[in-house]
């Protein structure tokens, strides 16, 4: 009898095709992906630098930072520059070198340097920090040491500068502060997906959809009406786990209530809009299910939430790029975390827009008027 | 009211309706009759505008479908109603839906199909046929003038059929089109015409009476006896024999005049053993039916002659 059930369970599963093509070429696009896009180390972290003193030793100091591939530098002019590209997500991390670096230097005074670094991610705070160390190496600071002549052979023992380090945004380096904001996102990305994902899938199986053919009811208001009531719930819902978050676990305010509901709102709208489209290429509930999969795990590893998106290969982020939950990750950790301008977060509330736009006319598109 | 021209609809390469056209007036009851998978909810949903035809023209109430859809309701084969609505919920949707807000006139619906104690039960936990109700109350919410009903008696009782099929007369009555799929024999031949589908054709269209007359020039008798392979091999072999069909204990028997009531009757006891009784009777939509879907030689040359 169990034989029976097995052997009915394998048969239905064999006549539809599509899940089995999900079954088979989702665990293996996943695996390749994932293979390819998963470091933890980061490469080419953007670094932003101050250097007032453009002498030969603080160009020692820059090279030891950029000899082994992990900062990218790049200059800016002045410090407060230096803090508002790491606000803005430009750089991860920056270099402050005061104009009197050399003369001090020689004066054996132990000048100070300041390495700031974004806290907002900290695993890749602590590579940061780590690596920072290139310029302080023997390498770079052998050149520094100077004696007078007065007491040519006194050994200085002391580093010949000091670089303190300057963590950004997230002082104490809260794991509660990097995690909480994006498991929001993800949060409600699964209950919009599977909410939406099977509101049409389930009407056509019921066959209530085929009454609904029968109406004057336009494929407009039909996608708008599926949309409005699910885009309100999960709003809801966003602000009732925000909430939680708040009250849990000491969850910073965001420098804009009215840009974090703006946030909400599109990313709300984009996760069910996405959902119906789902919906509607989906022939039963149980594939619905497995494209929703298919897309909350990618979205989860790819978007920087969890892994910085500085350690996945250029090859691979063209599909971070293409993942909407990338620039809401980036966008809420700027409201409630860094306090990014408006204008620094402007293009990834612009390309949450776009997904909105596209996914809500896509689904149009693919809505029949006919069976 | 409904007409359609040279409809035809393609699955891959199954024509499931093949070059049909049918011109319906008002307060007609139009029934489609057919075997399975012969085309009837194919071409119900081609006219009701579920399915997109290949080919061909409709047209319903002088307008294409997409324009006329305030003009028609629809039935469902099955349930498709809301289930986790309630009775009154779901009325209140369809009726929406074609911006009915007229209150009055949904509650007389309930009353009139003795919904009106059930109002707020879900709809889920009615009976087959209070939800066959239900669904015919969505379908008339917005008072259509033709109603598409795609088999809607199909698992009801015989007293909620008989029920349904009075309805049905009363909405004719009040000049409503009625386009009706069905296997029933007896509610074909309520129609007020008719047509048999096979294989994606039309292959006889016209009242019931005068479509019994498709077998042409035949004698159609019954017999009370117990079914026996031997009786219908005997009778399937005589000369003239069009159809035998055996339903319960009654044996049912076409043929071509020149077997008589005798030579069958001589031919069933000379099996049995004992005196077997035949009677002449009247042909029915049911050997029309089963003549046609077998597509026997003198249906064939019926059809021909028509």
């Amino acid at each position: 009898m169990i034989m029976a059930i097995i052997r009915k369970e394998l048969i239905q599963l064999r006549r539809d095709p599509r899940l089995i093509g999900l079954i088979v070429v989702m665990p293996l696009v996943l695996l390749i992906l994932f293979g390819v896009a998963l470091k933890l180390e980061p490469q080419n972290v953007r670094m932003a630098y101050f250097d007032g003193d453009t002498s030969f030793f603080t160009n020692l100091i820059k090279t030891g930072l950029w000899s082994d591939g992990y900062f990218e530098l790049y200059s800016v002019n002045s410090k407060n520059e230096i803090i508002e590209e790491i606000r803005s997500g430009r750089a991860k991390a920056g270099l402050y070198i005061d104009q009197d670096f050399s003369a001090q230097l020689v004066e054996n005074n132990q000048p100070h340097i300041i390495f700031f670094v974004d806290g907002t991610m900290p695993s890749l705070t602590t590579a940061m920090k780590y690596h920072s160390k290139d310029a302080t190496d023997e390498g770079v600071t052998n050149d520094m040491y100077f004696s007078d002549a007065e007491s040519a052979s006194v050994v200085i023992a002391q580093d010949p500068f000091i670089m303190d380090t300057h963590i950004l945004f997230n002082p104490d380096e809260k794991e509660t502060w990097f995690f909480l904001p994006g498991v929001i996102g993800v949060l409600i990305m699964q209950i919009a997906l599977i909410l939406t994902g099977i509101t049409v899938v389930r009407e056509r199986e019921k066959k209530t959809l085929e009454k609904i053919l029968v109406t004057p009811l336009s494929k407009t208001a039909f996608i708008l009406g599926k949309l409005i009531p699910y885009v309100v719930i999960a709003l809801l819902d966003f602000y009732f786990i925000l909430g939680a978050g708040w009250m849990l676990f000491d969850l910073p305010q965001p420098s804009s209530h009215m840009l974090l509901f703006v946030l909400a709102l599109i990313y709300v709208a984009v996760m069910i809009s996405l959902g119906l489209f789902i919906s509607l290429i989906a022939k039963t509930q149980q594939q619905a299910m497995f494209i929703a999969i298919f897309i909350i795990v990618p979205s989860i590893l790819l978007s920087g939430f969890i892994f910085p998106l500085e350690a996945i290969p250029e090859s691979v982020r063209t599909i971070s790029n293409i993942i909407p939950f990338t620039y809401f990750v980036e966008i809420i950790r700027g409201l409630l975390i860094k306090h990014t301008l408006f204008q620094d977060l402007l293009n990834s509330y612009l390309a949450l827009s776009g997904f909105f736009v596209v996914f809500v006319i896509a689904s149009i598109f693919k809505f029949q008027r006919t069976l | 009211m409904i007409r359609c021209t040279h409809l035809t609809k393609k699955f891959k390469q199954k024509v499931a309706v093949d070059n049909i056209s049918l011109d319906i007036g008002s307060g007609i009851i139009f029934g489609l009759l057919g075997p399975n998978a012969a085309g009837k909810t194919t071409l119900i949903r081609l006219l009701s505008g579920i399915l997109k035809n290949d080919s061909g023209d409709i047209s319903i109430n002088g307008m294409q479908v997409n324009d006329a859809k305030s003009d028609y309701g629809y039935v469902a084969q099955h349930f498709g109603q809301y289930e986790e609505l309630s009775v009154w919920e779901n009325v209140k949707f369809y009726a929406s839906l074609y911006n009915v807000t007229d209150e009055l006139h949904l509650m007389s619906l309930l009353e009139r199909y003795s919904l009106t104690e059930f109002k707020k039960h879900r709809a889920g936990t009615l009976s087959g046929g209070y939800q066959r109700r239900l669904a015919l109350v969505c379908a008339l919410a917005h008072n259509p003038a033709v109603l598409f009903l795609d088999e809607p008696t199909a698992g009801i009782d015989p007293v909620t059929r008989k029920l349904l099929w009075d309805d049905f007369y009363q909405l004719s009555t009040e000049g409503k089109t009625l386009f009706v799929t069905t296997h029933y024999m007896e509610e074909a031949q309520r129609c007020h015409q008719l047509a048999f589908i096979s294989s994606g054709k039309i292959v006889a269209q016209s009242s019931p009476e005068t479509i019994k007359q498709a077998l042409g020039n035949v004698n159609v008798f019954t017999s009370r006896v117990s079914y026996l392979p031997e009786i219908h091999q005997a009778l399937k072999k005589l000369k003239g024999m069009i159809l035998v069909n055996q339903f319960g204990n009654e044996c049912r028997m076409v043929v071509e005049p020149e077997l008589t009531l005798s030579m069958l009757q001589k031919t069933m006891t000379s099996i049995t053993g004992d005196v077997v009784n035949v009677q002449p009777s009247e042909p029915n939509i049911e050997d029309v039916f089963i003549a046609l879907t077998q597509k026997t030689p003198v249906i064939k040359r019926s059809l021909r002659a028509s």
